[in-house]
């Protein structure tokens, strides 16, 4: 019924505009897409304060609009409001350039994401190495800042997080190469139907790649630069990283990218491992319902860890990276290559 | 002119653009920067000729990761301008030699080519997965130099390692394997201590 | 033995589950935040918020200008001008603290032998511009004459530990 509607929209926009109506059906789709996704951003940093003050046994946030519903708008002009200071000495247009780049491909990565069976923008076979070329991308846009802010700790900041990122990197994408053996494809949709079964969530891959599920999200962790992995901003050592410099929206642009990058993630594992619109019991219908439930729980443990852990120290954190995630990882790609002759693969 | 030929030239144009950048900015962070522009339109190019394994690759290896790297060692050099600029009037020659010798070679080995409007890159339907036939050619007909050429890389990795790896006598490090296996027990004790009476503070007058 | 247990208790994460278990607790444990205008912590007889200079019950200001306070004051926030009466009797002209220097240590209430200075329970004043919070002597009696009562129970209550 909707799908019709839909379809019949279509065709009588392409009669009404021609060749122009592609193109302008597809912006009008990014912004369906988009516009959610910053709104959820907006209410991700309200969450965060809230799961926090109560794990802190505090209250959060609760004065503007009814239980604080209007704290993230209030937030958000207050930011806007600001004005934005570049540092003397400072590379003026990478410094604009900075924060851009940094949300650009928490952005763009959205584009191959399936929300459920039909709803995704394009629908691209390679969309796995997509993802991944993109949150590859995301480093720049905090190398940039760093370098360009022409400040130490900004500098200091970036170097490590630029580490941090290339290093867990190549763990998330050995975690995604199971996913991809398992699932025989690269397409994200249908990796998604290679999680179909009779049973459920036993059918997901988060059973067979366990491993590689913790793996891949304490990795996303580092890759969003979140606690406990937050060195590159590390208040207490480098006072805020890469982002010292920064003010007003130019640093609303980084804190709207972490946040972002950790709804992302969170839908991304949720595909991946957790069958994304898939129901976990099989009596009940495969909605979009499950695919929002399962990365809103993902997205709850990103702020559970944060209110749990203290921070890694730098080397440390390496030594997680390449001396543990990337064996371990490596191996499992072994792992599941032996599993999937036998017959004992039943997913 | 169709849409993907304005695509294909706007790519171009920024192609060379960037191309251009990368040798005449004085700046090495920003000729850093403009290479990483250069790869990510070429990225845009191979996209139009449907060869999209190699175009994502290309943004995850080279732009990701190879080029990162790059920018870190680039962004930490102090370098001096005028130092880098003299003798520049005595290589001139041999550069430009160099250079004509490679505008040699590839107009010989591009003019060898038919390129006539007639010639397009072959097209797919969209189940079409190119990702999956590069795999088939690689890991079957091309399986032994795709083998040689990975073993190579490992050599050279290996080696690059050896190389760098020094030991000087007398370092003091940190051993982080040992310090993250450290438990409570190792550090702490804890010790039944008990008041003796008439000292405690609740008891005293 | 131990160390087969140790590597499995490492790679199973097994602290960091306790540790949020342990946070996952307290997210359901009951808050203790105090909603401030709403709601109020209880305050005890001994509290020292704002200055007061009271008066005896005729109407006659205690404040005999001994200029002890102003001796004790740590913060040097106090500072007095005294001059005779027409009945002849020792009074303050000029008593005045400054709250943005006061530390709210209670010595001049401790030190006062006739209870004129004391420290009242108000804790929610403000100033909004430069020496609003610069407290005269018409000021201090002022609030004096407003919580004479709660302040006279307050030493009333505190007597018998003194």
């Amino acid at each position: 019924m909707m799908m019709d509607l839909l379809l019949s929209f279509e065709q009588a926009g392409q009669n009404l505009l021609g060749a122009a109506w592609l193109p302008l059906w597809t912006l009008v789709k990014i912004v369906l897409i988009v516009a959610p996704i910053m709104g959820a951003v907006a209410y991700t940093t309200l969450a965060e304060r809230w799961v926090i003050g109560w794990i802190q046994i505090r209250i959060g946030p609760n004065r503007v609009g009814y239980f604080g519903l209007l704290q993230p708008i209030a937030d958000g002009l207050k930011l806007l409001m600001k004005e934005i200071i570049i540092p003397t000495g400072a590379n003026k247009f990478l410094f604009i350039l900075g924060p851009i780049l940094a949300l650009m491909p928490a952005l763009a990565a959205w584009a191959v994401v399936p929300f459920n069976a039909e709803m995704v923008l394009s629908n691209v076979n390679a969309g796995l190495l997509y993802i991944l070329a993109m949150a590859s991308l995301g480093v720049y846009g905090i190398i940039i800042a760093g370098w360009a802010s022409n400040s130490k700790y900004a500098f200091l900041g970036a170097l490590r997080s630029a580490a941090q990122i290339v290093s867990y990197e190549i763990a998330m994408g050995f975690a995604l190469v199971c996913v991809l053996m398992a699932a025989q494809s690269m397409n994200l949709g249908d990796i998604v139907n290679g999680q179909k079964g009779h049973y459920g969530a036993l059918n997901w891959y988060f059973i067979p790649l366990f491993p590689m599920f913790i793996v891949y999200f304490i990795s996303g962790v580092a890759e969003a630069n979140r606690a406990p992995f937050d060195v590159a901003e590390g208040e207490s050592e480098i006072v805020a990283g890469f982002h010292v410099e920064y003010s007003g929206m130019a640093f609303a642009l980084f804190f709207l990218a972490e946040y972002a990058n950790m709804i992302l993630i969170s839908f991304l594992t949720s595909i991946m491992f957790l069958g994304g619109w898939l129901s976990p019991v099989p009596f009940l219908p495969d909605s979009i319902v499950w695919m929002l439930a399962k990365a809103v729980f993902v997205l709850f443990l990103f702020l559970w860890f944060r209110a749990t852990f203290p921070r890694y120290r730098y080397d440390q954190l390496m030594r997680l990276g390449w001396k543990v995630f990337i064996p371990l990882s490596i191996i499992w790609v072994v792992v599941v290559g032996a599993w999937m002759q036998t017959p004992l693969w039943v997913w | 002119m169709n849409f993907l030929d304005i695509v294909f030239y706007v790519f171009a144009a920024i192609t060379v653009f960037a191309a251009m950048g990368v040798i005449t900015s004085r700046n090495p962070v920003n000729a850093a920067l403009f290479l990483v522009l250069a790869f990510c339109s070429s990225a845009g190019i191979w996209m139009l000729l449907e060869a999209e394994f190699l175009a994502i690759v290309l943004v995850l290896v080279y732009v990701g990761a190879v080029m990162v790297l790059f920018l870190f060692v680039v962004m930490m050099l102090d370098i001096n301008l005028v130092r880098l600029r003299e003798g520049f009037w005595r290589w001139f020659p041999f550069g430009a030699g160099i250079a004509g010798l490679m505008v040699f070679e590839m107009i010989y080995v591009l003019g060898a080519r038919q390129t006539s409007d007639t010639v397009h890159a072959v097209t797919h339907g969209a189940d079409y997965s190119n990702t999956k036939e590069l795999g088939r050619l690689l890991y079957t007909d091309y399986v032994y130099p795709f083998e040689l050429a990975a073993v190579l890389l490992l050599v050279a990795m290996v080696a690059a390692i050896a190389l760098t790896l020094r030991r000087r006598a007398g370092l003091k490090t940190q051993s982080i394997s040992e310090q993250v296996q450290v438990q409570a027990a190792d550090r702490v004790r804890i010790v039944k201590q008990m008041s003796a009476e008439g000292t405690d503070s609740a008891t005293r007058k | 033995m131990e160390k087969i247990k140790f590597y499995f208790k490492t790679f199973l994460l097994v602290e960091l589950l306790k540790g949020l278990a342990l946070t996952g607790r307290y997210l359901f444990a009951r808050k203790i935040t105090v909603q401030f205008p709403e709601e109020k912590t209880p305050q005890g007889y001994r509290f020292r918020g704002l200055h007061a200079q009271r008066r005896y019950a005729n109407g006659e200001e205690r404040c005999i200008g001994c200029k002890l306070c102003e001796a004790v004051c740590p913060a040097l926030a106090i500072k007095i001008e005294v001059a005779e009466r027409e009945d002849g009797t020792r009074r303050t002209t000029q008593y005045d603290i400054d709250l943005t220097k006061c530390i709210f240590c209670g010595f001049c209430e401790e030190s006062c032998p006739v209870d004129a200075i004391v420290e009242t329970r108000i804790f929610e004043y403000h100033g909004e511009k430069k020496g609003d919070l610069y407290y005269t002597k018409p000021m201090l009696l002022a609030v004096g004459d407003k919580h004479e009562a709660q302040i006279a129970r307050d030493r009333a209550d505190d007597a018998k530990y003194r």
